[in-house]
């Protein structure tokens, strides 16, 4: 089982490993990486606490063979700070109580920056859509979206 | 309120991912653990063979009960690691240690038991039978509980119409998204451990018994909570202690982290029940006797079952005053996979029955639905099925809200209106609840709490509780009450970690009493604080203690604006002098008094009423039923913070939809075969439509700054709503939970097919 | 625990290469979606693999385009690309439809269409929708290329007749006429991350009087090996699709489904609903509510 070179970007910064065959994205940012903020809740792409943002596109990190990442650009929670100013999305999270236990919030984040990245002006029901694939089983969602919205209404 | 707006305290961290929950956590030197489940529902372990295990890279120890040093159960309840009996398919019977949680694993596989069969019982109802497999003890009875008021013979002779009618609710998982994890970290001194639990001191007590250790030489140390819902109190111990155990013979720290499917297979549900109900009314809508039976099934071991059959069976009857009342209920041992609490203990499943059967027999005496409730409904003074007095009642308040916020009578009005010739019909139903605060004198077990508060010399305060902080935002009340009663701003107090080695202990964070109970206390710490301050500052300022004000940062004498002086120069000015800066806190919740014979007596010192409704989308030809919107009213007492209520509402209405329509834990031959999130069915946020929180503020007079609590309650009328307004759709009902496709449809063709035959 | 090796070649005839070399004991992975789960859980189907050939950087296999009236789908094209592609909107929009009910965001990500069709999942959404196309696939391997109808490869519930050695590279179809009439309905326990309790995919040709001309009706997760119902589209050939005739051909659906899946725990469920469920996709087809 030979190790496999893989040349990515994580939070925009080079990065350069060798990483076992087998290991999934999932391990290598938390192990080798300390980007603990992605969590595995399911590991089988159910729950998505483990999404992060691979070339603009959220993606279920349990489910990612971190060797197939050569050449990817890969955003997660800890990538979201600019000049340690929370970005808008995790103030409105904050604001609007749209996180209890956290556990699955950095999934929900990631999968809402990704959807205003991409549609800055979405739906309620695009923004639902958008955090489908994110299971929480404390907010039941409202303030989630409600927060989702906020952000997208502010940057208007 | 001092600042109503204030940041939830454990928040910002969750929000940037800095959040370490236990997992994240790592050690030099750790090991990691993989525990060997029996997969045979009942058998003996005869023997063990570790050889393979043992030739695998990277495996370090394989461990089985013979290596517990202390206790590996108490009696009938889980062990650790089987002794001889594995009772359940998920009991650990080995723990294999490894470098890696690759070898871990591989480990685990390679690990060869060798077992006898013995015969299993799955049906709590087969279980009870004379020569049924033996489970624990010589007949199979986990726990019983009974409530008896009046003669319920002489109360259906008083009735116009009787009823009979069987409810069936299901097992279903908690399914917090963070999966069951411990660490152990041996010591110099002892044994620290991290595990997010909501039960610290319970976890360590169980620790130290596996251990056969004091209790002061485990620590255990609680990192951020990935949520609980009751999950992680037994569950926990039993992790804690694997781990405990693995650290202890080897010298280093070691990690047990369960996979979900490891989760779903090994941890304790809510309890399946089915309750035969018979009650009596009459014309006039009145209540007459009500007889309940209750058989539940436990599982494969005790847990806290006694706690949530007693609870069940005290809150059997409903919000309504019954003169006659015989309950009976009891909770029988099976080789399923164990029940324990869950976010309502015992409260959601006969708030689901008593529900329905209030709605049907409305229908059938022709009465409108709420009425119906208004008419029974308790209120203050009203005898409760335990004959208690009832005070501070808010149920009617919560049904004026309801049927404004949903306008009950227009709205059924446009929907008995509705064009029912298509595949889509709408319903809309209620229900109510009402929900014993905290332990209660039934005996869930002693209740008290204590708490700390240390001013610091610049005047930011620490706070020591054991509250767990599950993402309910207890941290935060606990800061808001010191912030009201010091006059404060919330930023000057630090919460400080759960830790058992410096907070005291103030019981779990369970059964609703977080507010209630861990709140008091607190908010008595906080008064000694005041009252050493005033001290302090009547010196200070040449005043009375009596006269002075905690507010805005300051302390002054109302009367004169010259006679004031800043929270932080007392602070310092305490250590300057050498007085106290400490406030301590303990609390208890009155116990009133509880004949345990007939379940007669003041079951709960404080209650807690909801109303709720639901509108439903149903499509007759598929049987899928939506929840279009739900409105869900709460007496909270005092609303600590708006958002926060709305968030544990939202919530726990989610997880009711998840109740009623879709979550089922299949379990077949003792064998759990929904293991993962794939088959066992969360609601995602495209099956959750409108949530409607409404707050009735009808202060407590016990809980601090007159709040009460909410998590549970919340739970409790979503199912019943639901299934109520998939009654009014259908016109038919559906009994037993969960309404899913197939159940619905089958009613639904039922229906069609009368309908057509007429 | 299963360990395996890594190959990410950078073309297909470097991944026929490989998959010659490793036959049996390696599989492909594209989006792995399915693959990863399948390792997690140590699946039989995945016995002997010792080898997994990653195609998701082949980017000559990431296209959707049009020639003449075909449209050719590369088979690393993502649902979510699907969903978004404004050819196949107008080409062939149950596709599209029913690869954006594929689970969940993330899910349509990284899942592609070729892994979709490989995994030959009963309950995968956007099968029914392919063979209600009439699609073909294209399999490459080092001894050359062939073309077969899509339905051909599936033996049985996630069993495909696909060569150890074979590459499924290209899907292809004819485009749909501008008369054509289609719907795609899919029926989940819940809204996203749903496994499809049944699906159902529909295309109809109508000529100017109104006469079905061409009936096209796929569904899910009801027969032993994805299909089309012959005996229900055979209903409506040559006639107007009155509501009778409409109930007829749905309930052939079902009857079918108990003719070659025989009667199950679940059947008294689908049996109703699948006529449902067809009813409603070819009304839907029509315009007709």
């Amino acid at each position: 089982m030979d190790k496999v070179k893989v040349n990515m970007f994580v939070n925009g910064k080079p990065v350069s490993l060798e990483v076992k065959p087998y290991a999934r994205l999932l391990d290598v940012l938390r192990e080798d990486l300390g980007l603990t903020g992605t969590k595995e809740g399911c590991g089988v792409g159910e729950c998505g606490a483990c999404t992060v943002i691979v070339d603009g596109e959220t993606v279920n990190t349990c489910l990612t063979l971190a060797a197939s990442m050569d050449g990817k650009h890969i955003t997660t929670i800890e990538g979201l700070m600019e000049n340690e100013k929370l970005h808008p999305i995790q103030e409105a999270f904050i604001k609007h109580n749209a996180l209890q236990c956290g556990f699955c919030t950095p999934g929900l984040i990631m999968s809402a920056k990704a959807l205003l990245d991409s549609n800055p002006n979405p739906s309620t029901e695009q923004i639902k859509v958008a955090i489908s694939g994110n299971l929480c089983r404390c907010t039941g969602y409202e303030q989630v979206v409600d927060a989702i919205k906020e952000v997208a209404e502010k940057s208007k | 309120m001092a600042d109503s707006s204030i940041t939830r305290v454990d928040v910002l961290a969750k929000a940037l991912g800095k959040a370490k929950y236990t997992d994240d956590l790592k050690f030099d030197n750790m090991l990691y653990l993989k525990v060997v489940r029996c997969p045979h529902p009942h058998a003996r372990v005869i023997g063990i063979n570790k050889e393979k295990a043992l030739a695998i890279e990277g495996v370090v120890a394989v461990l089985t009960a013979t290596d517990i040093p202390g206790l590996p159960c108490q009696p009938k309840e889980r062990p650790i690691l089987v002794p001889e009996i594995a009772r359940y398919a998920g009991d650990g019977v080995a723990l294999v240690v490894a470098e890696s949680p690759k070898a871990a694993l591989e480990g685990a596989e390679a690990v060869r038991v060798e077992y006898e069969l013995l015969e299993a019982v799955f049906d709590p109802e087969e279980a009870l039978k004379t020569g049924a497999p033996l489970v624990h003890g010589d007949n199979n009875v986990a726990a019983q509980s009974k409530v008896c008021k009046g003669d319920v013979e002489a109360g259906f002779k008083e009735a116009d119409l009787i009823l009979e009618r069987e409810y069936n609710t299901h097992r279903v998982e908690h399914a917090p998204i963070e999966p069951e994890v411990a660490i152990a970290v041996p010591t110099f001194e002892g044994i620290t451990v991290y595990c997010p639990t909501n039960s610290p001191f319970q976890v360590r007590q169980i620790v130290a018994e596996t251990m056969a250790m004091p209790q002061s030489q485990i620590r255990l140390f609680q990192p951020t909570i990935g949520g609980s819902f009751g999950s992680k109190c037994y569950d926990a111990g039993v992790l804690a202690s694997r781990a405990a155990l693995a650290a202890k013979l080897t010298g280093r720290p070691c990690k047990i982290v369960y996979t979900r499917e490891e989760s779903i297979v090994e941890s304790t549900k809510r309890h399946p029940y089915k309750m035969k109900y018979k009650v009596g009314v009459k014309k006039n809508g009145k209540l007459t006797a009500m007889e309940v039976k209750i058989i539940g099934d436990s599982g494969a071991y005790k847990s806290k079952t006694p706690f949530v059959i007693s609870r069940s069976s005290i809150e059997a009857t409903g919000p309504y005053v019954v003169p006659n009342v015989h309950t009976e209920a009891i909770c029988v041992y099976t080789n399923n996979v164990t029940s324990c609490a869950m976010r309502g203990f015992g409260s959601p499943q006969v708030a689901y029955a008593s529900e329905l059967l209030m709605d049907e027999l409305a229908e059938k005496l022709g009465i409108d639905p709420l009425k119906f409730r208004r008419i029974n409904g308790l209120k203050d003074n009203s005898l409760s099925a335990t004959g208690q007095v009832m005070q501070n009642v808010t149920l009617d308040e919560c049904l004026d809200k309801l049927e404004q916020e949903i306008k009950w009578s227009s709205r059924k009005a446009e929907l008995k209106q509705q064009d029912k010739t298509g595949s889509i019909v709408k319903g809309l139903g209620l229900a109510c609840m009402y929900r014993g605060e905290s332990f209660g004198s039934a005996g869930q077990g002693s209740d008290y709490a204590g708490a700390t508060l240390q001013v610091q010399r610049d005047g930011s305060i620490t706070l020591y509780s054991a509250m767990s902080e599950v993402g309910q935002g207890g941290h935060t009340m606990l800061v808001r009450v010191v912030s009201e009663v010091l006059g404060i701003k919330p930023s000057r107090i630090f919460v400080s970690p759960v830790d058992t080695c410096y907070v005291p202990d103030s019981g779990p964070t369970v059964a609703t009493r977080g507010t209630y109970v861990i709140g008091n206390a607190i908010r008595l710490a906080a008064e000694e604080v005041k009252a050493k301050f005033a001290e302090v500052a009547a010196e200070e300022l040449g005043v009375r203690p009596e006269e002075l004000v905690f507010k805005d940062e300051r302390i002054y004498c109302p009367g004169d604006p010259s006679k004031s002086i800043s929270f932080s120069r007392i602070a310092a000015q305490c250590y300057l002098k050498s007085k106290s800066p400490y406030g301590y806190g303990w609390w208890s919740p009155p116990v009133g008094s509880w004949d345990r014979e007939k379940g007669q007596g003041e079951a709960y010192s404080s209650y807690v009423y909801g109303a709720c409704a639901a509108e439903v989308e149903l499509d007759l030809d598929l049987g899928k039923v939506e929840v279009m919107k739900f409105v869900a009213v709460h007496d909270v007492g005092k609303a600590l913070d708006k958002e926060e209520v709305k968030g544990q509402i939202a919530g726990g209405v989610s997880m009711g939809i998840g109740y009623a329509l879709m979550e089922d834990l299949v379990v077949r031959q003792g064998v759990v075969k929904t293991v993962n999130f794939d088959e066992y069915l969360l609601p995602t946020s495209l099956d959750i439509h409108e949530i409607i929180p409404v707050i009735v503020e009808q202060p407590s007079s016990y809980g601090p700054l007159g709040a009460k609590g909410l998590g549970e309650p919340v739970m409790s009328a979503v199912a019943p709503a639901i299934l109520n307004a998939i009654a009014d759709a259908l016109g038919t009902r559906v009994y037993d939970l969960p309404a899913n496709l197939e159940a619905v449809l089958d009613k639904a063709r039922a229906a069609k097919g009368r309908c057509c035959n007429d | 625990m299963m360990r395996f090796n890594y190959f990410r070649p950078a073309s297909v005839k470097e991944a026929c290469k490989l998959l010659n070399q490793h036959q049996s004991e390696a599989k492909v992975i594209a989006g792995g979606t399915d693959l990863m789960v399948q390792v997690r859980d140590e699946d039989k189907k995945l016995a002997g693999m010792k080898t997994v050939i990653d195609v998701s950087h082949i980017n000559e296999l990431r296209y959707i385009q049009e020639e003449g009236n075909v449209i050719r789908i590369g088979a690393i094209v993502t649902h979510d690309q699907i969903f978004r592609s404004p050819i196949l909107k107008s080409a062939a929009p149950l596709l599209p439809e029913a690869c954006n009910t594929v689970g969940s965001p993330q899910i349509r990500h990284r899942g592609t269409i070729g892994g979709s069709i490989c995994n030959a999942s009963p309950a995968a959404d956007p099968v029914p929708a392919l063979v209600a196309l009439n699609a073909e696939v294209k399999l490459e391997s080092v001894r050359g290329e062939r073309v077969v109808p899509m339905v051909d490869i599936f033996e049985k519930p996630y069993k495909t007749n696909i060569g150890a050695d074979e590459l499924l590279t290209e899907i292809s179809f004819k485009r749909l006429s501008d008369a054509s009439k289609t719907a795609f309905i899919k029926l989940g326990r819940r809204k996203a991350l749903a496994i499809a309790r049944m699906n159902v995919a529909v295309v109809l040709e109508l000529d100017d009087q109104g006469i079905v001309t061409e009936a096209r009706i796929a569904p899910g997760s009801v027969l032993p090996r994805p299909g089309r119902v012959s005996e229900a589209e055979e209903v409506l050939i040559g006639q107007k699709p009155t509501a009778e005739l409409i109930e007829l051909a749905s309930k052939k659906v079902s009857a079918v489904m108990i003719e070659r899946s025989g009667v199950r725990w679940s059947t008294p469920y689908k049996e109703p609903v699948i006529a449902v469920l067809t009813r409603r996709a070819l009304n839907q087809a029509l315009g007709v509510e």
